[in-house]
């Protein structure tokens, strides 16, 4: 039996929806009886609850996903196009790379968070200094894989492709940055959940507007349950990008 | 196609060749490939083999010796030379008939004129039906046909094969083999064809030429007068056949042994 079909048997279904079932039921009791204090823990009906409210309601949650998510696309789509950029210069023209090599990696082994404060100093607290930071980390990771896809093309297709008579550009265009693009999408659909990492860091630290504003505040005021809703929508969010990167790339990469 | 003898042969001249480091990959190779002829080259492993057969392709650069081909001389992606490896080489994103067209774009050829080709082709190495697979969906043989339409998709006078079926089961490699040999009854092309399997290089050629152990120099050509056209799978029953394969056989062993007395 492949991964694929053990995944989806309904045996298997069934025991995850009961042992989540039986989960939230034993943390319901817990919270209930104070057995765990819910100030630490929340409880799941509450959480619910604050999750029905926020998101049917009063729609909060909405709102503040709007923020995070056009902040996260901002910085996903200027770093991947950054990134493929740089990367196919890169490969196109090594002295450029190895000239910006010492930069570049030490920014890369920098960890991005840290630069945080001093976006805030020049972009301010609104969207930008968000964007900026979910770039930082989308930008390396699309060109690393930019990079290492074209360079591992295999150098019998490119000497059968000379042989056939292609140009150095037909032989970039139409065989190494194809080859390259299935290494390209995992960087993306990393970069795409990096996007949000730095986003949401970026609003937990200092922000008006967004989920990550929003879960600070709620975990200042010792609001557990607002925390837990805003995380599972957090999770809910991250599964769904993954998912769609997913479906994108099993179309585009049908050939596999 | 009308082959002419300028246009289409293959003339190699003292052409040594040494790597790098110091091996000697060819040593004193002169031999004539007329137009149209089919020519096998056979030979132990290393002995130089692929190394001669790029530098006509141009992949690699002649230092020592003149090589003609196709009446130029060689350089990678000249129209009038058609490349073929024992791998299949095909791109994985393209379907079996935009391999087979590829060729046929990299040289500007018009789409229709290419698409009409490549089904055709097709056809004749038995895939119509697999026009739209992409290669993972196909086996080594059936890649392998693709390949082999891709190469005859161009016009070039000249074909390289380097062991393209080297990598193949004995079945599959009878049944491509005349495949191979109906394209080329109907299109005749001067191919160079490497080979270590003696019997393929018989069944095949009108000439073979065998190449001694490292460094590789030529110790005989032999004719092979099997009439045309030929069916390679009908060739193993024939005693004719076999009479001119320990023939050839022979011829080698002969050759290999004078070589044995030559070497220090
Ligand atoms: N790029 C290279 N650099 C240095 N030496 C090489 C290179 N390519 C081949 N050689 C050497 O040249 C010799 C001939 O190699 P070649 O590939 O032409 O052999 P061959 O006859 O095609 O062998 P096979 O039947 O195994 O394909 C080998 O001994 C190999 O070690
Ligand atoms: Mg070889």
């Amino acid at each position: 039996m492949n991964p694929e079909t053990r995944r989806n048997s309904p045996t298997v279904l069934i025991l995850q929806i009961v042992s989540l079932v039986l989960f939230l039921l034993l943390w319901e009791w817990a919270a209930k009886t104070r057995a765990v204090d819910p100030l630490f823990i929340g409880q799941p009906s509450k959480i619910f609850a604050y999750l029905y409210q926020s998101v049917f309601v009063d729609q909060v949650l909405l709102k503040e996903a709007v923020w995070t998510l056009s902040e996260t696309a901002a910085a996903f789509v200027l770093g991947s196009v950054a990134g493929i950029a740089f990367g196919l210069l890169f490969v196109l023209y090594e002295p450029i790379e190895r000239f910006l090599d010492p930069p570049f990696s030490a920014l890369n082994s920098l960890p991005r968070i840290a630069l945080a404060p001093l976006f805030l100093l020049w972009f301010g607290l609104g969207p930008i200094s968000k964007i900026a930071l979910g770039f930082s980390l989308t930008f390396f990771i699309v060109l690393n894989n930019t990079v290492a896809g074209a360079r591992s093309v295999d150098s019998d297709w490119i000497i059968l492709a000379r042989m056939l008579g292609a140009g150095k550009a037909k032989i970039f265009f139409k065989v190494t940055l194809i080859s390259a693009v299935p290494t390209i999408f995992s960087g993306l659909r990393l970069g795409l959940i990096y996007a949000l990492l730095g986003v949401i860091g970026g609003e937990i630290i200092a922000s008006q507007y967004g989920l990550g504003q929003l879960l600070s505040l709620l975990a200042n005021t010792f609001e557990t349950n607002g925390v837990f809703a805003v995380l599972f929508f957090l999770a809910a969010l991250g599964v769904t990008l993954s998912k769609l990167m997913s479906a994108i790339e099993a179309y585009l990469l049908r050939w596999r | 196609m009308q082959l002419e003898e300028r246009t289409a042969s293959i003339d190699i001249e003292n052409v040594n060749h040494l790597f790098p480091g110091g091996v000697r990959a060819v040593s004193d190779a002169t031999l004539r490939i007329h137009a149209g002829e089919f020519l096998s080259i056979v030979g132990p492993s290393g002995c130089g083999k692929t190394t001669l057969l790029n530098l006509i392709a141009g992949l690699i650069e002649l230092r020592d010796g003149r090589i003609s081909v196709a009446g130029g001389s060689p350089r990678a992606g000249r129209h009038e030379v058609a490349y073929m490896l024992a791998r299949d080489c095909l791109y994985p994103w393209r379907t079996a008939l935009e391999n087979v067209m590829m060729a046929g774009e990299f040289r500007g050829v018009p789409k229709a004129t290419r698409m009409k080709r490549a089904k055709e082709l097709l056809g004749h190495v038995g895939l119509a039906e697999f026009e739209d697979h992409y290669p993972k969906a196909l086996s080594h043989g059936m890649r392998q046909r693709v390949a082999l339409a891709r190469t005859f998709s161009l016009d070039s006078p000249v074909m390289l094969m380097d062991e393209p079926f080297g990598a193949l089961d004995a079945q599959t490699k009878l049944q491509l083999e005349d495949v191979l040999l109906d394209l080329w009854n109907a299109e005749k092309r001067t191919v160079l064809f490497i080979t270590h399997d003696l019997n393929e290089a018989v069944t095949m050629s009108d000439r073979v030429v065998v190449m001694s152990p490292r460094p590789g120099r030529i110790i005989a050509d032999i004719s092979i007068p099997l009439p045309r056209p030929r069916s390679v799978r009908a060739l193993q029953k024939d005693p004719h056949y076999h009479e001119i394969y320990s023939n050839v056989w022979s011829r080698l062993e002969e050759g290999l042994n004078q070589e044995g007395r030559h070497a220090p």
